[in-house]
């Protein structure tokens, strides 16, 4: 049951991918602590620069996703240190690791929260190891009605949990799934919403759409922020650098909890690292917060959400690898990596491309190690990432963007599209949307179209097929629950709601 | 009623939508052996995307923070600029255009000329070496850098 893990070690322990893992995760981890680039970012920028290296897809696979989960171990830094998330994983952390750091105790906070980072990743990558096989098994059965039925499940699980508004959360998700009608209709051979330009028979590529959509929106965003201080080149002192094992054993239970509780959230489809930490950090504030010192600089307050974001990352693997589902906006874009490598993610993976799979569980081992080691000792060093002034910041992204889409075709179509599509990011996220499901959305709305045709086209037309088996009438139940049961739950259970209310 | 970003948004993505919906109509099918064909999926969607943007019509939510004039005319400018980075790319190479855009970004963001001027050197000069021999990928030189190297 394990070979696939075997092959996989055999794969992440080359010296190529050894490198590579390596060199995410300190990326990842540098941009995590840039303000505003976040793991998203991090991997669209660095994806069409990993692609020109022609590295296999299991290689630059490992790069993208040490460097997702590197950067969910930088977000923590500004987090602690500025009390400015650097991505919406770690807005939990800012809660008690801002006032640990005011205390002067910024070093042992930084290192609590890389070991909890470690501890809650770790959880979460066994339980991948554990889970995924078993769970590629019954994907196996999953015909098109039933992909199209979980498809539905994920946005509708997505709009629930994700964001602050499910209308809008839904709304992006549409939006993100008419952006993938545009092109050649892959059934029929119609060209839809090209507008006679030949430039986008082939769609919108998925670079193009990325790097468009975060990082030139993120240049926009940033000049807003350019006046506002952000403690400019001011970090509090670090204190003594290195966390004592006595506080990292006092939040042992704090990780393991949240760790469990991160996967479980990371493995449902749509739900992402910030609902994990919010989550986690409400339940042990309910659990352990016994002198009410959490907000103030609690340890355990700030191990939770840094253990359950780094175990929701590691999860949100699980429904990419075995469904081809992606549970986090990060997920959908590495989907979208190995869509470019021709390589459909699902069930079929752990049998066909046991090297892709495996090789990314085991690197990913391998990465959270090299992670806990890279972030004890340089806290300092990856600190003083964050006076990195945005005149060199915001350049340096434009470049990186231009270049990574010019790369493609050598032509400027692409480079107008992308402009285009910052510019429609950043209005989306002026109005409050978050983009996760738009480009989840864009990921899956062609899967979702497929599936839905083929579905019918094996029933001649008859729509019963969509929920004739039970998985796919469960999961419609489900979908259907999930949209309902925040409005009904607080007319029954009054009681509940202000101990929901986060 | 009360005029909201929600609901100009709102009311524009029913545009969008009816948009959608009349394109999709008016796609020509040759002859397919599915039963659903492309026109049924995209329609779907778009009476999807009305009925949520009649919600927001309806139920506007909180009208955000919408940058103030001044700010708006910065973001304009650094759209422009990025515009005519794209304009310059392949007209002056790729270290002529990215320097003069890294200067002006640079400054936007409120760097001093000297740092500006340093920035865009070391920017556009060591970008153009990593991403071509480094990475392989190909750069417009510009045809008066060619006389250079």
């Amino acid at each position: 049951m394990f070979d696939f893990l075997i092959e996989g070690f055999g794969v992440a322990l080359t010296p190529l991918n050894l490198g590579l893992a390596f060199l995410g995760a300190m990326l990842g981890t540098l941009f995590g602590a840039l303000p505003g680039i976040g793991p998203i970012n991090g991997i669209a920028i660095l994806m069409p620069l990993a692609y020109t290296l022609g590295l296999p897809a299991e290689s630059s696979l490992i790069l993208l996703a040490a460097v997702y989960t590197g950067a969910e171990y930088g977000g923590r830094m500004s987090s602690i240190l500025l009390n400015v998330p650097g991505d919406a994983g770690a807005v939990m952390t800012t809660l008690d690791g801002y006032p640990l750091a005011q205390k002067g105790l910024a070093g042992p906070a930084l290192g609590l929260s890389a070991v909890s980072s470690f501890v809650g990743a770790t959880i979460a990558i066994i339980g991948l190891t554990l889970f995924a096989p078993l769970l590629a098994e019954v994907a196996v059965m999953f015909g098109p009605a039933e992909f199209f039925a979980l498809m539905v499940f994920a946005f509708s699980s997505m709009s629930v949990m994700m964001g602050k508004d499910p209308v809008k959360t839904a709304i992006g998700a549409v939006l993100g799934v008419l952006i993938a009608t545009v092109g050649v209709d892959s059934g029929s051979g119609v060209l839809r919403y090209t507008f006679g330009m030949p430039e986008l028979y082939d769609g919108i590529d998925f670079v193009v759409m990325i790097i468009g959509l975060f990082a030139i929106s993120e240049i926009l965003l940033m000049l807003e922020h350019a006046h506002r201080s952000d403690g400019d080149g001011k970090l509090p002192p670090l204190g003594r650098v290195f966390v004592s094992l006595k506080e990292v054993l006092a939040c042992k239970w704090t990780m393991g909890r949240s760790g469990l509780i991160g996967f479980i959230i990371g493995v449902l489809p749509g739900t992402g690292a910030s609902v994990a930490g919010a989550v986690s950090y409400t339940t042990e504030k309910r659990l352990s917060d016994k002198d009410n010192s959490f907000g103030t600089g609690n340890m355990r307050g700030l191990a939770a959400p840094e253990a359950a974001n780094n175990a929701a990352a590691a999860g949100s693997f699980v429904p990419m690898l075995t469904l081809g589902i992606p549970g986090s906006g990060t997920t959908a874009v590495l989907l979208g990596a190995l869509m470019l490598y021709n390589i459909t993610p699902g069930p079929m993976m752990f049998t066909e491309r046991p090297e892709v799979a495996g090789g990314l569980i085991a690197s990913l081992y391998i990465g959270n190690v090299v992670l806990l080691a890279l972030n004890l000792p340089l806290a300092g060093v990856f600190a003083r990432v964050l006076t990195i002034p945005r005149w060199v910041l915001v350049p340096a992204i434009a470049i990186l963007a231009f270049v990574g889409v010019y790369q493609l075709h050598s032509d400027l179509f692409a480079i107008y599209l992308m402009l285009i599509i910052g510019v429609f990011g950043y209005l989306l996220r002026k109005l409050g949307f978050s983009l996760a499901p738009v480009i989840l959305g864009y990921v899956l709305g062609g899967l979702m179209e497929q599936n839905l045709r083929r579905a019918l086209s094996i029933s001649g037309g008859d729509v019963g097929i969509l929920w004739q088996s039970g998985i796919s009438l469960g999961l419609w139940v489900a979908a259907a629950s999930l949209l309902v049961l925040p409005w009904l739950l607080p007319k029954f259970l009054p009681k509940l709601t202000p101990a929901a209310k986060r | 009623m009360r005029i909201a970003a929600d609901r100009v948004l709102g009311i524009a993505l029913i545009g969008l939508a009816a948009f959608i919906a009349v394109q999709a109509v008016q796609l020509e099918i040759p002859f397919s052996y599915e039963p659903v064909g492309p026109k049924a999926f995209p329609l779907g969607l778009s009476i999807l995307l009305t009925a949520l943007s009649l919600v927001l019509v309806l139920r506007p939510g909180a009208n955000g923070h919408w940058p103030h004039r001044g700010l708006a005319g910065r973001l304009l400018l650094v759209l422009v600029l990025l515009l005519v980075y794209a304009l310059l790319f392949t007209q002056l190479g790729f270290v002529a255009s990215s320097l003069l855009v890294v200067m002006a970004l640079a400054r936007l963001f409120d760097a001093t000329w000297g740092k500006a001027l340093i920035t865009g050197v070391v920017m556009s000069v060591v970008g153009y070496f990593l991403f071509t021999a480094g990475l392989g990928i190909a750069l417009p030189s510009g045809h008066w850098f060619d006389a250079f190297i």
